[in-house]
């Protein structure tokens, strides 16, 4: 790639890309905190798990597990299944960055879609370093402020069906993952894992429609490889 | 979520992230089927959970005013609209629902 010198590199985010994430992460914070604390947490403890978890997809994950009424062992593991996600997403950094121990585990913490995509459209390494850390620090910003005035207007909120929270968390998932679905295959495994688990509610424990619907994977990869003869 | 739980979740989102740059990142550079595949994963299981929360209370399947908000966010997550436009709609669409 460094060999490529002349070659037009897309251009780096601009003030305005990094006041979008932020905002986006500021949205996406306020969202979270509103959820976790309506499903009964305590505002510093719903605080410090955004803060440490520091992955909304997979608190979403663990809290629509045990609100169904499943086990803690259920809930944990569909919140590691959703966050094989940062696992392909740092899979991806680790093309980018080479070299240093402590730089690498640096980015791979803060492995996410927005700063990921912007690092690998990038053409040269240090560009593509460039366009990743200044989105992280745009998303950090966003997070935090997110978080923290989530946490305080979810207390005073009161009774939150009124305002629709619950159709919040759903539309949240549905934008987070709306990327992935306008590719063929994405859309395969996403509507196969939703009837897979729609299916299995009545009949299944909780938790385990949610952790089967990794069957829709199976199903994108052989249509896909059926259409490719 | 439990003390345990956020415990248990934040191990597996940060070792996962440290795992994918260390330690699968070198390994799925030479598998393209395993990469596809581990890259399918979000999507799928992200839809169950959108399934769970939007049709299902408990272990029954029902149809209530948080689907048209769900449709109301899938118009506008296909038209590329802003996070906080897609859940606020989405939001104020099963609360107006819900008021009627």
């Amino acid at each position: 790639m460094d060999d490529r010198p002349t070659e037009v590199s897309p251009r780096l985010p601009g003030r305005s890309d990094l006041a979008t994430i932020t905002l986006t992460f500021v949205a996406l914070g306020i969202t979270t905190q509103v959820i976790l604390l309506d499903a009964g947490m305590s505002p510093l403890k719903a605080w410090i798990a955004s803060s440490v978890i520091y992955s909304a997809t997979s608190q979403f994950a663990y809290i629509a597990v045990s609100q169904a009424g499943g086990s803690e062992v259920a809930a944990v593991v569909a919140g590691w299944i959703v966050a094989s996600r940062f696992g392909i997403l740092a899979v991806s950094l680790s093309r980018i960055f080479r070299g240093g121990v402590f730089s690498r585990a640096a980015a791979a913490v803060h492995a996410f879609d927005i700063q990921v995509g912007l690092a690998a459209q990038q053409t040269d390494m240090d560009r593509a370093k460039k366009a990743f850390w200044w989105s992280t620090a745009a998303m950090l910003v966003g997070w935090f402020i997110g978080i923290t005035s989530g946490t305080l207007l979810g207390d005073v909120m009161g009774d939150t069906t009124r305002f629709g929270i619950d159709a919040l968390f759903p539309a949240a998932l549905l934008a987070i993952v709306g990327n992935a679905l306008r590719t063929r295959d994405g859309l395969v495994a996403g509507v196969v894992g939703a009837v897979i688990c729609a299916a299995l509610i009545p009949i299944a424990p909780a938790g385990l429609p949610i952790i089967l619907s990794v069957g829709g994977v199976g199903a994108a990869l052989a249509l896909s490889t059926r259409t490719a003869r | 979520m439990t003390t345990i739980g956020i415990v248990l979740v934040a191990a597996g989102v940060w070792g996962q992230r440290l795992a994918g740059m260390f330690l699968v990142g070198p390994i799925l550079e030479r598998r393209p089927i395993l990469s596809r595949a581990a890259s399918l994963i979000p999507a799928a299981v992200i839809c169950a959970v959108i399934v769970q929360l939007t049709i299902a209370n408990k272990q029954q399947l029902v149809i209530d005013a948080r689907l048209a908000g769900l449709v109301v966010a899938g118009v506008l997550v296909w038209r590329k609209a802003p996070f906080i436009l897609i859940v606020v709609a989405a939001a104020a669409t099963t609360a107006i629902i819900r008021a009627l």
